[in-house]
């Protein structure tokens, strides 16, 4: 057996304790989901009804921000080294989806503070202990300022001018659509310092609202928005605004750069908005379709409705093991990140949102209604999270990032030696074993390319020789023959992309053909796909009877698979019927879909959940 | 990367010879003449673009078998100043086939 997987002798072994017992890295968000209570819960302090009001209002939740604050969750944006709580991005991500599940206006309005990584990225001492008093104590947060009306992804393309002056910068330009533009006291701004432009004619600037001239900048009004409606979407200017030396980040010049490795964290972290969203539209799915009677059943007896919702709650686990991956990589493989993050970025918030307009089918009319059922979440979740793959570095931007390092991708996989393999099996499995413990994120480490690795798919055959190890004592033989048998359709399809770009023209910039795209996605799917085989094998032992047993991961690859082979051996039927009576057993125990399905505040026993039909009793 | 490129033109330098292969690599990227490059302007005048200076970085690593900073082609923006860079500062050695 391969030394780097857990040792399993027989299938009793396999810890059917909660997962929650003994991962340390979940207490802060199951803690999270406690005090916030029962979203149900009308008084609770993001309640969907509240958060629902917010959201017609159109106002900054200043409240609920506050309450966050009060919480002192703004300390886990702070690494420790810097005097914070920060640990690690999978506690990170966890936290981020109970807000998420709640509401988006403000999640996202809180979580501005992740761009504080750029300061602990690049800042001096003195800077970062401002920033991380400013944090804590002042209860401060920051917004990003990077995009400009006539520029959005072309950052070297931008216009705001920093004139070099004795002690300083003259700052003259505007930058818009900017969220909390108007409600920050620090804004990252990336401006030319020198006219010429160029990658190295970019600086970024923290600047500190509190020192600089009110009379020299302004901020534009709200826009207006599709989702997230209550957030502060404006724009900020800057008109011969004098900034001191002090506030320049990194040196100057090193703005592009930055900006690019500043990305590389956020967005990965982007995909938990998408993960909490897609978490409350599957459970008020869920609600409805239980209770809901037509025809004498529910809409759950109906096996067109349990099939698309059964899905949804794969692509939920599937993105899981994408994005704790990737949050766990980090710290991991940081190199990497040009790469992971692309991936991560795109797969989740797409598959994610795809998946909301699936299931909208099994809400019906209901969907599309702001104020009926569980307060019309469904429908602002929808809103609302559909710009998270456009934020940040949108879809295309990120395909394209990939396309750009996909040959590279394949010449380093082709000239893998056993070193490089063994090396790559270690860091996979402090990457997905969820009970290892992670080395302290070094964001120094970050790459603009990654130099044609990414482990995940490039560990692929690894993964397969630790199946061929398995005994049906350990893993149902049909279940280990199923994986087998996709574990190599995975193999082909990679090697067969690797041989295709061997062989094609390479191009440069930003000329790249529509089909090279649809090669990236295929690129994400593969690792997405090697993604849940590794995060199977290397956890069977610690994430419970269901996710030991492998079946949801049998129809996860298979759905996966489906995408590039149509014509496919079929997968057992029964295994549907298992992963149905996991999804209702989560729903009922009021627990995340997740592999790690940590316990969510539940209502007071008084106020019980309205019960399911006794068709719906777990199997 | 195309090692036969290179060939056809004999480098007296290991300067020379990194010149040649960048010449060679900007000409395939944007699909220009050689012949119309010149090594003292800078790269983003033919428009090379930030990111893919970054990626032909990532080719030069595979060609010289060394990691170089991600960053050279924006600090060292004409192909003369990279090469010379590479050859002076780094010390990288190059077969020019002498
Ligand atoms: C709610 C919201 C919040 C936001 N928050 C912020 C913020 O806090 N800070 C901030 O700086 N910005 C923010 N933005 C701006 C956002 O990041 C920009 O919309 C984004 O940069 C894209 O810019 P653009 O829409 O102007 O599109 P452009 O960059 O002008 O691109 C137009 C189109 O060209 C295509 N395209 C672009 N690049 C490529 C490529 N590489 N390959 C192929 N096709 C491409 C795409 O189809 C793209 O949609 C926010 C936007 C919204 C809506």
């Amino acid at each position: 057996m391969n030394p780097e997987y857990p040792a399993l002798s027989t299938a009793s072994l396999i810890d059917l304790d909660s997962p929650m017992t003994s991962l340390k890295q979940y207490q802060l968000a199951a803690a999270l989901e406690r005090d916030l209570g029962h979203p149900a819960i009308a008084d609770n302090p993001l309640s969907f009804q509240r958060t629902a009001e917010i959201d017609e209002q159109e106002t900054f939740p200043e409240a609920e921000v506050a309450w966050l604050y009060n919480w002192q969750l703004q300390h886990y944006y702070i690494p420790t080294q810097c005097g914070g709580k920060f640990t690690s991005f999978e506690e990170f991500v966890g936290f981020v989806r109970v807000m998420a599940r709640r509401d988006l206006n403000i999640t996202i309005a809180f979580t501005t503070m992740f761009w504080s990584f750029l300061t602990w990225m690049a800042g001096t001492d003195a800077q970062k202990a401002k920033l991380a008093q400013y944090m804590q104590e002042d209860h401060g947060t920051m917004c990003l300022a990077y995009s400009e009306r006539d520029h959005g992804s072309d950052l070297v393309g931008g216009s705001v001018v920093a004139r070099k002056v004795p002690g300083g910068y003259r700052l003259t330009g505007e930058k818009w659509p900017i969220n909390r533009a108007t409600r920050s006291g620090i804004t990252y701004v990336l401006a030319r310092t020198n006219e010429e432009g160029g990658n190295r004619g970019l600086s970024l600037f923290m600047v500190d609202k509190r020192e600089i001239n009110p009379n020299e900048y302004g901020n534009n009004p709200k826009i207006k928005t599709h989702g997230i409606r209550a957030a502060d979407m404006s724009g900020i200017y800057f008109e011969d605004c004098f900034v001191p030396d002090t506030m320049l980040l990194g040196q100057e010049g090193q703005g592009l750069e930055l900006a690019l490795k500043g990305f590389q964290i956020t967005r990965a972290l982007c995909a938990a908005f998408s993960q909490g969203a897609a978490d409350t539209c599957l459970r008020t799915t869920l609600n409805f379709a239980l209770n809901r009677q037509l025809y004498g059943k529910t809409v759950w007896d109906m096996p067109h409705a349990r099939r698309t919702l059964v899905n949804g709650f794969l692509d939920i686990l599937t993105c899981d093991c994408v994005n704790l991956a990737a949050a766990r990589g980090f710290h991991v493989a940081p190199r990497q990140f040009s790469v992971w993050s692309a991936v991560d970025k795109y797969f989740v918030p797409v598959t994610l949102e795809n998946m909301q307009q699936d299931i909208s089918v099994v809400l019906g009319a209901r969907f599309y209604m702001r104020d009926e059922h569980d307060h019309g979440v469904f429908q602002k979740m929808l809103r609302d999270s559909s710009i998270i793959s456009v934020f940040d570095g949108s879809s295309v931007v990120n395909l394209h990032a990939l396309i750009l390092q996909r040959r590279q991708l394949a010449k380093t996989r082709g000239r893998r030696k056993p070193k490089d393999i063994e090396a790559i099996n270690a860091r996979l499995k402090n990457s997905f074993d969820l009970n290892t413990d992670l080395p302290p994120f070094d964001p120094t480490q970050l790459e603009l390319i990654s130099r044609g690795a990414d482990d995940v798919p490039q560990g692929l055959e690894s993964a397969l020789e630790a199946l061929e190890a398995l005994t049906p004592a350990e893993v149902d033989a049909t279940v280990l023959g199923c994986l087998k048998q996709q574990g190599q359709q995975l193999l082909q399809a990679l090697d067969d992309q690797d041989a295709a770009i061997a062989q094609s023209a390479f191009e440069h910039g930003h000329d790249q053909s529509f089909e090279s795209f649809e090669q990236a996605k295929h690129y994400c799917r593969i690792h997405a796909a090697t993604a849940c085989l590794h995060m199977w094998l290397h956890n069977r032992r610690h994430l419970g009877e269901f996710f030991a047993q492998g079946q949801w991961l049998v129809l996860c690859l298979d759905r996966l698979l489906a995408q590039w082979l149509p014509t496919r051996p079929a997968v057992p039927e029964t295994y549907y019927a298992t992963v149905e009576a996991e999804l209702l057993s989560l729903y009922k125990a009021e627990q995340m879909f997740s592999i790690v399905p940590f316990q969510l505040a539940t209502l007071p026993a008084a106020d019980p959940v309205p019960p399911a039909p006794a068709a719906m009793a777990i199997p | 990367m195309n090692p036969t490129a290179t060939q056809s033109q004999t480098a007296t330098s290991p300067v020379e010879a990194i010149q040649i292969w960048l010449v060679q690599q900007l000409s395939e990227v944007l699909s220009l003449d050689p012949a119309t490059v010149d090594v003292t302007q800078p790269l983003t005048r033919y428009g090379l673009d930030s990111i893919d200076a970054v990626t032909l970085v990532g080719d030069l690593e595979d060609w010289l078998d060394e990691e170089l900073p991600s960053t050279l082609l924006w600090d060292y923006p004409t192909i003369a100043k990279a090469a010379t860079y590479l050859v002076e500062e780094l010390e990288v050695s190059v077969d020019t086939g002498n």
